[in-house]
C-alpha cells in the first residue's frame, strides 16, 4: 500500500477510536483516549499534507460502494496544504483538550464534546480530499453539524443556544447556496468527478452565477462581513480549544471552497470576480478589527479578529484573482501564496491565542478583561504564549504574521503593473485599508494582553489564577514553536507553496521561483528581506546592549511604589481600563461606532462637588448588521406567520398532508415523463 | 561585499551616535528662535551620561516586560538604523529589510514601549500608551500609501533602489508625486516622533502628553536606552525622508571620497530638516488630541495624491 | 521639453488644488483668505508656463489679471469684510473636518476617473492635470455645499472659479482672452453681489452662519 494511502486509513481509523472512546470510556482514561485519538489522527494528517507537499505525490481513492456518499478522495498541492493547516491546528487543540476539558467533567457531556471534536476533524481532514460534489457536500455538513454541537457543549451558559440557533441558521442558508452552485456546476450529476466540472465549458452568465453562489456560501463559513454575524457569536461560547479549531482551522475551509470553486473548477473569470473578493476581503478586514477593539470579550476580541484575518488572506486571494485575469500569471501566483501562508500562520496564532484566551478562562472563570489583570506573575507561561501569539497577530517581525502580511503588501504594490487605473488604485486603497488594520491590530493587542496580563489583578478571581496544567501548555507552546518557525522561513515556505499552486486553474505549470537571491532572504516582485537575518539582528543588538549596559552603566536598582501623584498606596482602580484604552478611538470612528453613551451621577446631598457614585454604561451597536438582517428576519417571521395556517396541531391533519404529499408524488412519478 | 556589511554596521553606529546630536540641535535652534539663549547642542549626550548614571527605581508592579522593554526598543531602532541607507546606497543590507520592515520595526517598539507603559499599572501610563497605539495605527495608512508612491516609481521597496532610482532620474524628484508624499511622509514624522503639533517633547506633567505620559514609570539606565531610541527614530525619518527624497550625495561606491562627500550632504539635509523642524514647532501650537485624527488624515489625502498622480502621468 | 512642461503643468495644477483643500482643514477666515491668495498665485503661475511652453502670448495678460486681481484685489476685499465682522471661525460644520478630508480625496479620485476618457484621447502634453482641475472644482463644491459661514462660502465659489480657469487654460490653452475677461468680471460682480448679501446677513443675523437663513421661512 502506498504511504499516503496508509496515513489516509491511519488517521480515519484513529479519529474513530477517538470517537468512540468518548462515548464508551468515562473519567480521566476517556480524555486521554479522546486527546490520543485525535492527536493521532492530526499527525496522521499533518504527515500526509506534509508528505504531499514534500514528494508531489497525488492520492487518489474511491469508494462507490460506500451508500449514498459516492466518496471520492483525491489531493492535490492545494488539499494537501489545508491538510497540513487541519493537522496542525487539530494536533495542538486536541494536547490542549486533555487538560482543558478537565473541569468539564460531571458538569457537560464529556462524550458529546470528545465524540464530535473527532468528528470535526475527521471531516476536515476528508473535505480538502473530496473529489466530487457529493462528497464535499456530506462532509461539508458533517463538518457544519458536528460544529454546531460542539458550540452548544456549554448549553446552560447565557447566550449558547442563541449562538448555536443563528450559526446553524446562517451557515445552512449557506449551505443552500452551495448546494445550489454544484448543481449548476455539476449539471445535475453529484457523483461526477472534479476533473469533469474543469473540463466542461458553461456560458459566462452560469459562471458567474455559480461564482456569486460559491461566494456566498464560503462566505459564510469564511465570516465574511456582512455575512459574519454568527461568528463572533457562536466562537466565543465553545470550549477555549475548539473554539481554536473553529477559528483557526473550520472557517479556513471557506477560503479552501473559494479557491477550489473559483480558481481550479472555473479556472478564474473576469476581473471584477477578483476585484469582489478583494472588497470584501478590504472591508472585513478593516471593521473586524474595529469591533474587535470595542469588545472587552477576550473569546468575543479574538472572535472578531478572525473576521479581520480572514479579510486579510481574501485581500491575497482577491488579489490573485485579479492578477489572473488581467494576464500577470507570477503575481496572481504571489497573491495566492500570500493569501495560502495567512492561512497556515493565522491557523497557528489564532490558535494560541484562543488556547491562551481558554487558560486564562480557565484559571480566572471570566472572559470579561475589566475583571482581568496582574496575570503575567500568577500565570507567566501563559503569559509569555500569550505574548508571543499577540505579537504575531499584530504583524510584527520576525513572526509569521508579517511574513504573510509582507507578501500580502507586495501583491497589492504590485497592482501598479495592472493596465487599468481603477483596479490600479483600489489596490492602493487596498494597501491603505489593510495598513490601518494592522495598526489597529497592534493598538487592539496591545490593549488585550495588556488589560489581561499586566498591572494589577481588577477582580478576587484574577488575584487567586494559579498557571495551568502542563498538557494545556505544551499544547500552546507547540503553537509558539509554529509561530516562530513559521516567521523565521519564508525562504523555505514559499518555494513549497509555489508547487502546491503550479498547474491549479490557470496558473503555470512550473512552480513560479521568486528569485531567492541571499539564501535567507526571499524576494517577491518588488522588494526583499529576511526575517531570519531581522530576527538575529534585533536579538543581537539586544544582547549587545545589554551586556555594553552591565560594563558601563550604574547598576543599582530601587523598587518602589508606581508614581500616583502623591497617593500613597495603589489600587486596582487606579489603573487604566480597557474601555478607556479604546477610547481615543471611539471617538475617533464615533460616526462608524454609533455609541450610545448613559452617564449619572449620585451627587453627595449637601454639595455637588462630591461625588458618591458615577454608574457609566456605554455601547456599541453593529449598526449596518441591524440594517442588513432586521428586514430579512421581519419577512421570515411574515412567512412563518403565513405558514402556521397549515399548522392546526391536528395529529389527524398532519397525517392526511403526509398522504397527500405520498400520492402527490407518485403521480409526478409514474405521469411526469 | 565585507566592506558593504562593515559600512552598513558603520552607518547604524554613526546614526546612533549622531541621534541626540539632532535633538540637541532642533533645541538649540528653538531656542535661538524664540530669543533664548538654550542649552548647546550636544546637551542631550550630558543628559544620556548622567541618566547611565543614576540609580533606577522600579515599580513593585512591574513584571519581566518592563525590564525587557527597553531593550526591545533600543535594539529594533537599532536594526532600523543598520538599515537605512545613511551614508551609502545600495548596500546589501537592502535585502535583509525593505522600506516595509523599516515600518515594522518600528512597529515594534512601539508594541513594547506601549505595553511597558500599561505594566506598572500607573494611569498616566495606560493613557499614554493608549494615546501612542492610536496616533501609530492612524498614521501607518499615510506610511503604507507613501510607500506605494514611492515604490511604484522605483519598482521596488527596497530602501537602496528608490535612492538610486530617483539619482538616475532627477526630474523624478520634482514630480507632484514625489514632493506630495514628501510632505504626507513629513506629516507622518511629526506624529510618530512625538513632535509638535501632535506631542509636546518639551513637557513633562500635562494632560495633553502621549510619549513622556507612556514612559514616566522609566528612569536611569533604561530612560536612557528609551531616550536615545526615540533620539534615533527622529534620525531615521530624517533620513528616509532626506536619503530617499532627496538621494544626492549619497555615496554609490565605497571610496573614501565619496563616503566624505555623502557626511558632507548628510550633515546638510540634517541641517536643513532640523530647521525646518524648529521653525514649525515655534510657528504652531500643540493641537488637541482629537485634531490629530484630522491632521492625519489630510496627510493621507496627500499621500492618496501622491500615489493617484504617479498614475495620471503614465 | 514636452516632458518638462508636463511635468510643470502637474507640479502647479497640484499646487492649486493643495491649496483649495486648505479650505477643508484651516478653520479661520485669514488662513482661507492666505490659501486663496496662493491658490491664486500657483494658477498665475500655470497660466504663465501654458503661455511660455504653448506659445500663447494671450496667456500671459490672464496671468497678469490673475495675479493682479485674485492674487491681491479680492483677498484684500476680503480681509476688509474679515476685519469688519471679526473672524468667525468655522467650528462646526455639516460634515467634520476627518471625513470632509477623505471625501475630498475620493472626489479627486472621482474627477480622475470622469476625465479619463479625455485624457486618454488628448495629446496636449497638459492632459495630465487635466483630471486634477476637476478635482479641484468638485472639492470646491463640496466646500459649499457643506460649510455654514457665508464668507467661506465666498472663498469657496472663488476657488470653483479658480478650477474652471484651470481646466480651461489646461483644457484648451486659454479660451480667447475676451469670454477669459467676461468670466474674470462675471466672477467680480458676483463677488460683489455676494459682499452685500452678506452686509446684509450681518445686519439682519447678527451672525454669517447662513445655517440661520432657514429661519427667513418662518
Amino acid at each position: 500500500m502506498a504511504p499516503e494511502l496508509l496515513l489516509l486509513a491511519l488517521s480515519v481509523a484513529s479519529y474513530a477510536v477517538g470517537a468512540l472512546a468518548a462515548l464508551i470510556v468515562r473519567g480521566m482514561v476517556g480524555r486521554a483516549l479522546v486527546a490520543v485519538g485525535a492527536l493521532v489522527g492530526s499527525l496522521a494528517t499533518l504527515a500526509l499534507g506534509a508528505w504531499c507537499l514534500a514528494t508531489g505525490a497525488t492520492l487518489a481513492f474511491a469508494a462507490p460502494w460506500l451508500p449514498l456518499t459516492g466518496l471520492a478522495l483525491r489531493a492535490d498541492g492545494l488539499s494537501a496544504f489545508f491538510l497540513v493547516v487541519v493537522g496542525l491546528g487539530g494536533a495542538a487543540a486536541s494536547v490542549y483538550g486533555f487538560g482543558y476539558s478537565a473541569h468539564y467533567d460531571g458538569r457537560y457531556s464529556l462524550r458529546l464534546l470528545g465524540a464530535m471534536f473527532n468528528v470535526l476533524l475527521l471531516s476536515l481532514a476528508i473535505q480538502v480530499l473530496a473529489d466530487n460534489a457529493l462528497t464535499f457536500l456530506v462532509t461539508w455538513e458533517a463538518m457544519s453539524l458536528s460544529a454546531y454541537l460542539l458550540v452548544l457543549v456549554e448549553h446552560d451558559q447565557h447566550g449558547t443556544v442563541r449562538a448555536a440557533n443563528w450559526y446553524l441558521a446562517v451557515t445552512h442558508a449557506g449551505f443552500a447556496a452551495l448546494v445550489a452552485a454544484f448543481l449548476v456546476l455539476a449539471g445535475g450529476d453529484m457523483t461526477g468527478s472534479f476533473a469533469a466540472m474543469r473540463s466542461a465549458t458553461l456560458p459566462p452568465a452560469t459562471r458567474n452565477v455559480v461564482f456569486l453562489l460559491a461566494l456566498v456560501g464560503f462566505g459564510t463559513k469564511a465570516g465574511v462581513i456582512p455575512l459574519h454575524v454568527w461568528l463572533p457569536m457562536a466562537h466565543p461560547v465553545a470550549p477555549s480549544h475548539v473554539s481554536a479549531l473553529l477559528s483557526g482551522v473550520v472557517i479556513k475551509m471557506g477560503v479552501y471552497g473559494l479557491m477550489r470553486v473559483a480558481l481550479d473548477l472555473l479556472g478564474g473569470g473576469p476581473p471584477w470576480w477578483g476585484g469582489v473578493v478583494l472588497g470584501l476581503g478590504a472591508v472585513s478586514a478593516l471593521l473586524g478589527v474595529l469591533y474587535a477593539l470595542m469588545e472587552h470579550d477576550l473569546k468575543r476580541l479574538l472572535a472578531y479578529h478572525s473576521v479581520e484575518n480572514v479579510g486579510i488572506i481574501l485581500l491575497g486571494v482577491g488579489a490573485g484573482l485579479m492578477f489572473q485575469s488581467y494576464g500577470l500569471p507570477g503575481l496572481a501566483t504571489l497573491g495566492f501564496i500570500a493569501g495560502l501562508y495567512h492561512t497556515l500562520n493565522h491557523a497557528c496564532f489564532k490558535g494560541l491565542l484562543f488556547l491562551g484566551a481558554g487558560s486564562v478562562l480557565y484559571a480566572t472563570h471570566t472572559r470579561n478583561m475589566e475583571q482581568l489583570g496582574g496575570l503575567i506573575s500568577r500565570m507567566p507561561r501563559t503569559a509569555a504564549c500569550f505574548l508571543v501569539g499577540a505579537a504575531a497577530i499584530s504583524a510584527l517581525p520576525p513572526l509569521n504574521g508579517f511574513a504573510s502580511e509582507w507578501l500580502v503588501f507586495q501583491t497589492l504594490m504590485g497592482g501598479a503593473l495592472v493596465p487599468h487605473p481603477e483596479a490600479a488604485i483600489g489596490m492602493a486603497i487596498a494597501v491603505a485599508m489593510l495598513a490601518l488594520t494592522s495598526g489597529l491590530a497592534v493598538a487592539c493587542f496591545v490593549k488585550a494582553f495588556g488589560i489581561t496580563f499586566l498591572a494589577l489583578p481588577r477582580s478576587a478571581e484574577a488575584e487567586r489564577a494559579r498557571e495551568v496544567p502542563a498538557s494545556m501548555q505544551v499544547g500552546m507552546l507547540v503553537l509558539v514553536g509554529m509561530c516562530v518557525a513559521l516567521g523565521l522561513t519564508p525562504f523555505l515556505v514559499v518555494p513549497v507553496l509555489s508547487r502546491a499552486l503550479a498547474g491549479l486553474g490557470g496558473l503555470p505549470l512550473t512552480p513560479i521561483g521568486f528569485s531567492l537571491r541571499l539564501p535567507f532572504s526571499v524576494s517577491g516582485v518588488t522588494g526583499e528581506m529576511s526575517p531570519l537575518l531581522v530576527g538575529v539582528g534585533v536579538l543581537l543588538l539586544g544582547t549587545l546592549t545589554a551586556v555594553v549596559l552591565r560594563g558601563v552603566a550604574d547598576r543599582r536598582l530601587r523598587i518602589g511604589d508606581t508614581w500616583g501623584c502623591g497617593r500613597v498606596g495603589q489600587t486596582p482602580r487606579m489603573e487604566y481600563t480597557a474601555t478607556a484604552f479604546a477610547e481615543p478611538l471611539r471617538r475617533v470612528f464615533a460616526e462608524l461606532y454609533r455609541p450610545t453613551e448613559d452617564l449619572s451621577i449620585d451627587f453627595h446631598p449637601k454639595s455637588k462637588y462630591f461625588v458618591r457614585s458615577i454608574a457609566y454604561r456605554s455601547e456599541v451597536e453593529p449598526w449596518f448588521e441591524r440594517l442588513l438582517y432586521t428586514p430579512l428576519l421581519s419577512a421570515l417571521r411574515g412567512a412563518a406567520v403565513r405558514v402556521r395556517q397549515v399548522q392546526a396541531g391536528s395529529l389527524h391533519l398532519y397525517l392526511a398532508y403526509m398522504t397527500i404529499a405520498l400520492l402527490a408524488l407518485l403521480v409526478v412519478a409514474r405521469w411526469s415523463r | 561585499m565585507t566592506a558593504a556589511f562593515v559600512m552598513a554596521a558603520a552607518q547604524g553606529l554613526l546614526a546612533l551616535f549622531l541621534a541626540p546630536g539632532v535633538v540637541g540641535l532642533i533645541r538649540w535652534l528653538k531656542a535661538r528662535l524664540q530669543n533664548r539663549r538654550g542649552a548647546p547642542a550636544w546637551q542631550p549626550y550630558r543628559e544620556l551620561r548622567k541618566l547611565f548614571q543614576k540609580e533606577i527605581v522600579v515599580s513593585r508592579n512591574a513584571s519581566w516586560l518592563f525590564h525587557l522593554a527597553p531593550f526591545v526598543v533600543f535594539a529594533s531602532t537599532l536594526m532600523v538604523a543598520v538599515l537605512v541607507p545613511v551614508l551609502a546606497a545600495p548596500l546589501p543590507v537592502d535585502r535583509i529589510g525593505d522600506l516595509l520592515v523599516v515600518v515594522y520595526l518600528l512597529l515594534l517598539g512601539t508594541f513594547f514601549l506601549a505595553l511597558a507603559g500599561l505594566d506598572p499599572g500607573s494611569a498616566f501610563g495606560g493613557m499614554g500608551a493608549s494615546r501612542e497605539v492610536t496616533v501609530a495605527a492612524l498614521a501607518e495608512p499615510t506610511l503604507a500609501l507613501a510607500i506605494f508612491a514611492l515604490a511604484r516609481g522605483a519598482g521596488s521597496t527596497n530602501l537602496g533602489e528608490i535612492a538610486a532610482r530617483t539619482m538616475a532620474d532627477p526630474l523624478s524628484a520634482v514630480s507632484p508625486g514625489h514632493l506630495l508624499a514628501f510632505a504626507a511622509l513629513f506629516i507622518v514624522m511629526l506624529a510618530e516622533t512625538g513632535r509638535l503639533p501632535v506631542d509636546n517633547p518639551a513637557t513633562h506633567l500635562e494632560l495633553t502628553m502621549i510619549h513622556e505620559a507612556m514612559i514616566l514609570e522609566y528612569s536611569g539606565r533604561y530612560l536612557a536606552l528609551i531616550e536615545w531610541a526615540s533620539a534615533l527614530k527622529l534620525l531615521v525619518f530624517f533620513v528616509l525622508l532626506g536619503n530617499l527624497f532627496v538621494p544626492w550625495g549619497l555615496a554609490t561606491a565605497l571610496t573614501p571620497g565619496a563616503v566624505a562627500t555623502a557626511a558632507g550632504a548628510l550633515a546638510l539635509k540634517l541641517g536643513v530638516l532640523a530647521v525646518a523642524v524648529a521653525v514649525l514647532e515655534t510657528r504652531v501650537a500643540k493641537l488637541r488630541l482629537f485634531r490629530v485624527p484630522e491632521l492625519l488624515s489630510a496627510s493621507f489625502v496627500l499621500a492618496l495624491l501622491a500615489v493617484t498622480s504617479s498614475f495620471l502621468l503614465r | 521639453m514636452d516632458a518638462t512642461f508636463s511635468q510643470l503643468a502637474m507640479l502647479g495644477s497640484s499646487l492649486v488644488l493643495i491649496f483649495g483643500l486648505i479650505l477643508l482643514w484651516r478653520r479661520r477666515v485669514p488662513a482661507y483668505i492666505n490659501a486663496f491668495t496662493g491658490q491664486s498665485i500657483a494658477l498665475a503661475g500655470v497660466a504663465g508656463a501654458t503661455g511660455y511652453f504653448g506659445n500663447e502670448p494671450e496667456l500671459y495678460w490672464v496671468a497678469a489679471f490673475l495675479l493682479v486681481l485674485k492674487g491681491a484685489v479680492i483677498p484684500a476685499l476680503l480681509r476688509r469684510m474679515g476685519r469688519r465682522f471679526g473672524t468667525e471661525r468655522e467650528l462646526d460644520p455639516y460634515v467634520n473636518t476627518a471625513t470632509s478630508l477623505l471625501m475630498a480625496g475620493l472626489l479627486v479620485l472621482f474627477g480622475y476617473a470622469v476625465m479619463r476618457p479625455l485624457v486618454a484621447t488628448s495629446q496636449l502634453p497638459t492632459r495630465a492635470s487635466i483630471p486634477l482641475a476637476m478635482g479641484l472644482i468638485l472639492v470646491s463644491l463640496f466646500v459649499i455645499v457643506t460649510r455654514k459661514k457665508a464668507l467661506t462660502q465666498i472663498v469657496g465659489f472663488l476657488m470653483l472659479e479658480n478650477g474652471i480657469a484651470l481646466l480651461a487654460i489646461l483644457g484648451t490653452y486659454g479660451i480667447p482672452l475676451i469670454v477669459e475677461l467676461g468670466v474674470f468680471l462675471d466672477a467680480l460682480l458676483g463677488f460683489l453681489v455676494m459682499q452685500v448679501f452678506v452686509y446684509r446677513i450681518q445686519e439682519t443675523f447678527q451672525t454669517m452662519d447662513i445655517g440661520q437663513l432657514s429661519r427667513l421661512r418662518h
